[in-house]
């Protein structure tokens, strides 16, 4: 995973609801290929609403109206992942191995109609925020964020990715997350995009045959095993047959609340500074 | 199939299960009779539901409970041709066929996988698959001929030796939207294959071909047109594009000689506006006269359907006590979440209740029809229903043991939120199409997916075993009182047929997208399982 590593963090902390959930593909998986074509048009409403047509007749059954997943994978942030030119690749030559058929018979005009679309998809309206950035950038490293979280390749990686946090969340849903982490848990796989989604970063208490009670964030799971990461960043493997008790605990996270321990003002600041983060690139 | 008849194919069987099945005599030749007959030839797997009856069960038992955790792989195949992978084998006299995707016949030695011939057909460069994937779910046999429904929607017959081709002839014009996906049905002398394209609106028919010369027999059109009866249940002339597909392999009845197969959606799937009325026959069971083609009746199950539940799933054919009489049934686990019970010979609802969370009907009235809630239609803004589009069951097979009298269906619990779109269609253009709306699925921890243990003449549910995740796998039940299946993640297992517990399982590493089929071959039973792009196969050591 490379180019795509900031849109696959391993966990949490602030807030895995940061997260919209299991995108596109990674980087292993061969893309793929179109042959030479013409340089992307210059996008434009009508592009775009040309886009959407199509995408809702041919794309929509699998990757779900709004792009957020039904059959197929999420896509919501996939020009993020993959660019233009890969989001191209991908429609134009589809992807083996996989449910993604080849859409070459659309040709160069309309797959870039789609592309302009999907590009819409999963990109919030921010909303008013009334902090300062750079001030709030100072909040970030001095709270703590960064051993859990990563911006631009700086920072811990047991909390979601938060580079591109500003086109992905809005304001005030960053403002609530920071005071009630894991209110908001978003469906996906971090990190298994092309696996089953279901909630992020959930927490799980698990009492083993011999007794011994286990606490901890869920990184995946299965029909017979449940694989947990504990406070001390180690992953747990649990057999779901022989387990004694396996409960969920939906209302718990690793990541603290900031209520109370940062005044409005600086959180203002926190999420302004959140909120400059990322977009299309 | 009178009870008596089955009794003495159930009495053969569990004799030549006590001999150990000698091995075939037939080689790569395969009569009618001996498909007639398939109980007696376990060690094989002749049509596409295991039987005519579609129970997807096997007499063979030297897997069974006590040590079936004991399995282990015996070989790998690896295709050729990537793509998604859906196919279920035919195994006959030492070889076993599976197609490839898109269409790819592929013969392997049963022993070890190693391919022996291949086949793969001509497709057109601008090939159309209009709300299905590029794949294909298997072969008929009968003779020494193969024969493969292609995705651009011809029907091909192979040499079963060689893979030479010795016929092709067109289903339907791709160009317009028609593709298939689905095995076809080998009778006696004649070759029985649907269509898919309900999304491109097409208009739906089902097709019986000679088997030696490809000279089409009969279609029979799924949508009325005008002057016919049943053109009244489509609003103006909508019933152009009717869609109503039939894309996937039905079951058949020797004793009435009837062919049961369901059809799909009207299209457009999801904005009925246009399209006011019940709009037959789509999301239907048909009863099909096999030699002639006429239909004797049909089932609705879901009139003016705008959910895209198709009613494309395999129908299953048993016999059973119903108010003290022995009766002829049919039975569908329907996309819609209900299972029904019919009597075969007639068409008369007997039973039926939902099997998964629903949301759109009250229930079922005394005829079987829905008893619809308010409210229960896509909207622009978007209207949460029980289950999602692609329903509680889709493509995949249910089996049926007649130990246990059970009907297993890997079955899928989601809501979805529904739109409406475009009440228009234009035919056979995926750029503008449309189902006419979408969908936006109930994901995370509130889905999943499980193998559910029906009563068959009831619909009770006996037990079930859940799932994480979305999972795309038929099942199979054998006479070692085993049900076998996988989950989205690569798990394929081992359930007990009473009980659900699970017994044994492996990691394959993909998902498994097929439904799993078992063969004998030197006294060694194997269980065969389809994961990504490669075929497993697992025996005792």
């Amino acid at each position: 995973m490379t180019s795509v590593k900031r849109w696959y963090p391993a966990t949490l902390i602030l807030s895995a609801a940061f997260l919209a959930g299991a995108p596109f593909a990674s980087a292993q998986i061969p893309r793929g290929q179109a042959p030479p074509h013409e340089a992307r048009p210059t996008p434009t409403p009508e592009r775009v609403a040309a886009g959407k047509k199509i995408f809702d007749g041919t794309c929509a059954n699998c990757h779900g109206v709004d792009g957020s997943g039904a059959n197929g994978p999420n896509i919501r942030g996939a020009i993020r992942t993959m660019g233009p030119e890969g989001l191209y690749n991908r429609i134009y030559g589809g992807l083996i191995g996989s449910g993604m058929p080849n859409f070459s018979y659309l040709g160069q005009d309309k797959i870039w109609d789609v592309v302009d679309y999907v590009s819409t998809l999963g990109q919030v309206s921010n909303g008013a925020t009334t902090g300062n950035a750079q001030q709030g950038e100072q909040v970030y490293g001095s709270s703590g964020c960064a051993s859990c979280h990563m911006i631009d390749g700086q920072g811990g990686s047991s909390g979601p990715d938060l580079s591109d946090i500003g086109a992905e969340r809005s304001a005030a849903f960053m403002h609530d997350e920071l005071l009630n982490p894991g209110a908001n848990r978003p469906d996906g796989t971090p990190g298994l995009p092309d696996r089953s989604t279901y909630q992020a970063y959930r927490m799980y208490r698990v009492t083993l045959p011999d007794g011994k009670v286990i606490e901890g964030m869920r990184v995946n799971e299965d029909s017979f095993t449940l694989q947990l990461r504990n406070a001390q960043g180690n992953i747990v493997s649990v057999n779901k047959l022989t387990a004694k008790n396996i409960e969920a605990l939906p209302d718990k996270s690793f990541m603290p609340s900031y209520k109370g321990k940062l005044s409005d003002a600086r959180l203002n600041d926190l999420v302004a500074y959140l909120s400059s983060l990322g977009g299309a690139k | 199939m009178k009870a008596s008849s089955r009794n003495l194919i159930c009495a053969c069987a569990l004799l030549a299960a006590g001999l150990g099945f000698s091995a075939p005599s037939f080689a790569q030749n395969v009569t009618y009779n001996e498909i007639l007959h398939a109980d007696q030839h376990p060690q094989d797997w002749l049509t596409y539901g295991g039987n005519y009856s579609a129970w997807r069960y096997s007499e063979l038992k030297q897997v069974d409970t006590s040590n079936v955790n004991q399995l282990k792989m015996q070989w790998v195949y690896q295709l050729s041709h990537q793509g998604i992978f859906e196919s279920s084998p035919i195994v006959v006299g030492g070889i076993m066929y599976v197609t490839e995707p898109p269409t790819t016949v592929t013969a392997l030695d049963v022993r070890t996988g190693r391919p022996i011939w291949t086949w793969t057909a001509k497709l057109p460069a601008r090939l159309l698959t209009i709300g299905l994937f590029p794949t294909n779910r298997g072969v008929a046999i009968l003779g020494d001929t193969v024969y493969v429904a292609t995705i651009d929607a011809h029907l091909a017959a192979l040499d079963a030796k060689t893979g030479a081709l010795k016929w092709e002839v067109e289903i339907g014009k791709n160009s317009d939207g028609i593709a298939i996906t689905q095995a076809p049905l080998a009778l006696d002398g004649k070759i029985v294959v649907g269509i898919g394209g309900g999304e491109a609106g097409i208009r739906g028919y089902i097709d019986a071909y000679d088997a030696k010369t490809g000279k089409r027999l009969w279609r029979l059109y799924t949508v009325p047109i005008a002057g016919e009866p049943g053109v009244n249940t489509w609003e103006g002339d909508s019933w152009k594009y009717g869609g109503a597909g039939t894309w996937n392999t039905g079951s058949y009845d020797p004793e009435t000689n009837t062919i049961f197969w369901g059809t799909g959606n009207p299209a457009p799937d999801w904005n009925g506006e246009a399209r006011k009325g019940a709009n037959l026959y789509s999301c239907t069971l048909l009863a099909i006269d096999a030699n002639s083609g006429k239909m004797k009746w049909y089932f609705q199950f879901s009139p003016h359907e705008t959910h895209d539940w198709d009613s494309a799933e395999p129908p299953i054919l048993f016999d059973a006590k119903v108010n003290g009489k022995m009766t002829h049934l049919v039975a569908q686990a329907n996309r819609n979440a209900f299972y029904y019970v019919l009597d075969r010979d007639t068409g008369k609802f007997i039973t039926g209740q939902a099997f998964a969370k629903q949301t759109w009907a009250k229930g079922l009235a005394a005829d079987g029809q829905p008893i619809e809630e308010p409210n229960n239609q896509p909207t622009v803004k978007g209207n949460l229903i029980y289950p999602s589009i692609t329903g509680a069951v889709n493509w995949t097979s249910p089996s049926y043991s007649p130990l246990t009298g059970y009907v297993y269906v890997n079955t899928r619990e989601q809501g979805a939120i529904y739109y409406q779109g475009n009440p228009t269609m234009e035919p056979a253009n995926p750029a503008d199409v449309g189902g006419g709306g979408g969908q936006k699925v109930l994901g995370g921890d509130q889905a999943y997916s499980a193998v559910r243990a029906l009563e068959g003449t009831t619909g009770d549910r006996k037990w079930q075993f859940k799932m994480v995740g979305d999972s795309w796998t038929g099942t199979l039940a054998t006479a070692g009182n085993l049900v076998f299946c996988a989950d989205a993640e690569g798990n394929f297992f081992a359930l007990n047929a009473t009980t659900g517990k699970p017994i044994w399982h492996v990691q394959l590493g993909n998902s498994v997208r097929a439904n799993p089929i078992t063969y004998e071959v030197d006294g060694k039973q194997y269980v065969e399982a389809a994961a990504g792009n490669s075929i497993f196969t697992f025996a005792l050591p």
